[in-house]
């Protein structure tokens, strides 16, 4: 396949999300009402308790995070997902198009949502809560965003791969798994008060590496050492992990004929 | 030259956790499908016809035997065979919420056209299926008739050799399924595409397909031309006949009548010769002062041979 094949492939994967998107009032609760319920509810609870400044940017870098990861890994799991509410998998896996055109396609509309939603909640935290999310400067928040993309983009392959193996009845793991991950990295609290066999996961997840080094902007210390290499290295790992994933499952929905009772 | 070309294909599908349930779809399924034929794959429900289609469009693996397509292997290079295939099907379903210009875009855009040239081509195919004035209608408001019309239009975007087609006049009105019969066969002489098709419907089966195949619990019974399978089902020749009086008892006696039905005011008496029987008849009709009013004779229908074939 030439690079121009590759690029329009995922550019048609791109277009498609952005259509369907753009048309869904499901959609714009996701990308607008949850994320602001949740940093509005959040830096509420924050001024109720009586926190420090710090202590509610803590909580608010992991609620931001929260609504960022969630809204891109969303998107990414819409690959699949969008075709299987339509039945129209099998026209998908019919075209000469690999799983990357699929997920990198949505992946790359899951960021666009994610940087929206990122700059909709920075501006809210800094007018409601004079919580400044930006100020450890471009090269921090852009190295906090790439974490929390490429997180979602894991999850939401893997949500993919879950809904290739097992049909509709995994469709709950779109919503319900990046809230486990979330948990374990640590959003609203230091993964050093996780108990430790709780703790052993949460240091296998590449999202907790980020955060913590993005919380050592806001004077917190950081709990591992060089956590944005190490957030990277796993990132690239799972992310490999979770296209093979994704890969098998399709070979083996071609086998059991999965793919087509999902287009019936 | 085939363009299908497959050998002892069987598939089985396993369902069940607990109590596995094994369903033997295709038995050992062997076909050649010539380049440019229209081919027709007819039977039952649950037959196999789908499950065979799927095979050979790279969408279902098989699990034993070999199936080469437009001289591909479907298990080897699936990619490469996916650019110069194409499926519609008649249940066919897209995006919801796609209109219907940018549904044939999409699958364009997936099959590398981009610019000018997928505009033309997207032009190019609403004009055909007529779809222009629905052009911006989301895929979810058209009616059965149009959403199947789009499945048409968005199969022929990469210009395939070989196109599958799965019921393609399912569930459509009557003038609808004449058009898209008429433009099935157009696009053979035109195009010269290779069409395999599936169907319910004999009569269309009849029209289109220059050769056909009954499959039943997941095996050819037979295949040929429709003019061959009623020869070798040897369901014979029917003499219809509007006589006065109307009934004449010794007719369904007389030498080389296979038996007779009577409908509408006519005798259709199934013979197994009916150039050498009518003459015979005639001649005995006469003799008994029985008044020939009308006399016609004709081939079986296909659908006479699926019934004798699908008990």
């Amino acid at each position: 396949m030439s690079w121009r094949s590759e690029v329009l492939a995922v550019w048609a994967i791109v277009v498609r999300n952005a259509l369907m998107a753009s048309r869904n009032v499901f959609f714009f609760f996701e990308l607008l009402f949850w994320p602001i319920v949740g940093v509005v509810s959040i830096g509420l609870m924050a001024r109720f308790l009586g926190l420090t400044p710090e202590q509610a940017s803590f909580v608010l870098i992991g609620t931001i995070a929260l609504s960022v990861v969630n809204v891109c890994q969303l998107e990414v799991a819409y690959a699949v997902l969008l075709d299987v509410w339509s039945k129209s998998l099998k026209h998908q896996f019919l075209a000469p198009m690999g799983i990357h055109h699929l997920t990198l396609g949505s992946w790359l509309v899951g960021m666009v949502r994610g940087l929206l939603i990122f700059g909709l909640l920075a501006a809210l935290g800094w007018w409601a809560f004079d919580f400044r999310v930006l100020a450890p400067g471009p090269v921090a928040v852009a190295t906090f965003l790439a974490g929390c993309f490429l997180n979602a983009w894991i999850v939401g392959v893997a949500v993919c791969a879950l809904i290739t193996l097992f049909g509709n009845r995994a469709e709950a793991f779109a919503w319900s798994s990046v809230n486990l991950v979330l948990v374990l990295a640590g959003i609203y609290y230091p993964v050093s008060v996780l108990p430790e066999p709780v703790a052993a996961l949460a240091a296998a997840i590449p999202l907790t590496y980020f955060l913590d080094a993005y919380r050592a902007h806001f004077g917190f210390a950081q709990e591992f050492r060089a956590p944005v290499a190490t957030g990277l290295a796993l990132s690239a790992l799972y992310a490999l992990l979770a296209h093979w994933a994704f890969w098998a499952a399709v070979q083996r929905a071609r086998r059991t004929g999965l793919l087509l009772k999902m287009s019936e | 030259m085939f363009a299908i070309d497959a050998h002892d294909v069987t598939k089985t599908f396993r369902s069940g956790w607990l109590r596995r349930r094994e369903t033997a779809a295709l038995r050992g399924v062997s076909l050649t499908v010539p380049r440019g034929a229209i081919f027709g794959l007819l039977g039952p429900n649950g037959a196999g016809k789908t499950t065979l289609l799927s095979i050979l469009s790279t969408l279902l693996t098989p699990d034993a035997g070999s199936a080469r397509v437009l001289g591909l292997d479907v298990r080897r290079d699936a990619s490469a065979l996916r650019r110069r295939l194409n499926m519609a099907s008649g249940r066919p379903s897209f995006l919801w919420s796609l209109r219907v210009g940018e549904i044939v875009a999409l699958y364009g855009r997936l099959y590398g056209l981009h610019g000018r040239a997928l505009r033309r081509k997207v032009d190019e195919l609403v004009e055909l299926y007529e779809l222009v004035p629905y052009r911006r209608v989301p895929y979810s408001e058209l009616s059965t008739g149009l959403k199947q019309r789009v499945a048409l239009a968005k199969s022929l975007v990469n210009d395939p050799e070989l196109l599958f087609l799965d019921e393609p006049t399912l569930g459509l009105d009557p003038d609808v399924s004449v058009r898209v019969r008429q433009h099935i066969a157009r696009l053979r002489r035109e195009r010269g595409i290779t069409i395999v098709l599936t169907t319910h419907y004999m009569r269309e089966a009849e029209e289109l397909c220059d050769e056909v195949a009954f499959i039943k619990g997941g095996l050819i019974l037979a295949r040929g031309t429709p003019a061959e399978l009623k020869r070798q089902i040897r369901l014979g020749e029917v003499i219809a006949l509007k006589l006065d009086p109307p009934a004449v008892p010794w007719l369904a006696e007389a030498p080389g009548v296979l038996r007779c039905v009577e409908e509408d005011g006519w005798i259709e008496c199934t013979v197994d010769e009916a150039e050498k029987r009518l003459p015979e008849i005639l001649r005995a009709l006469h003799a008994d002062g029985v008044v020939v009013r009308n006399v016609q004779v004709h081939e079986p229908e296909l659908e006479e041979v699926f019934v004798e074939l699908a008990k």
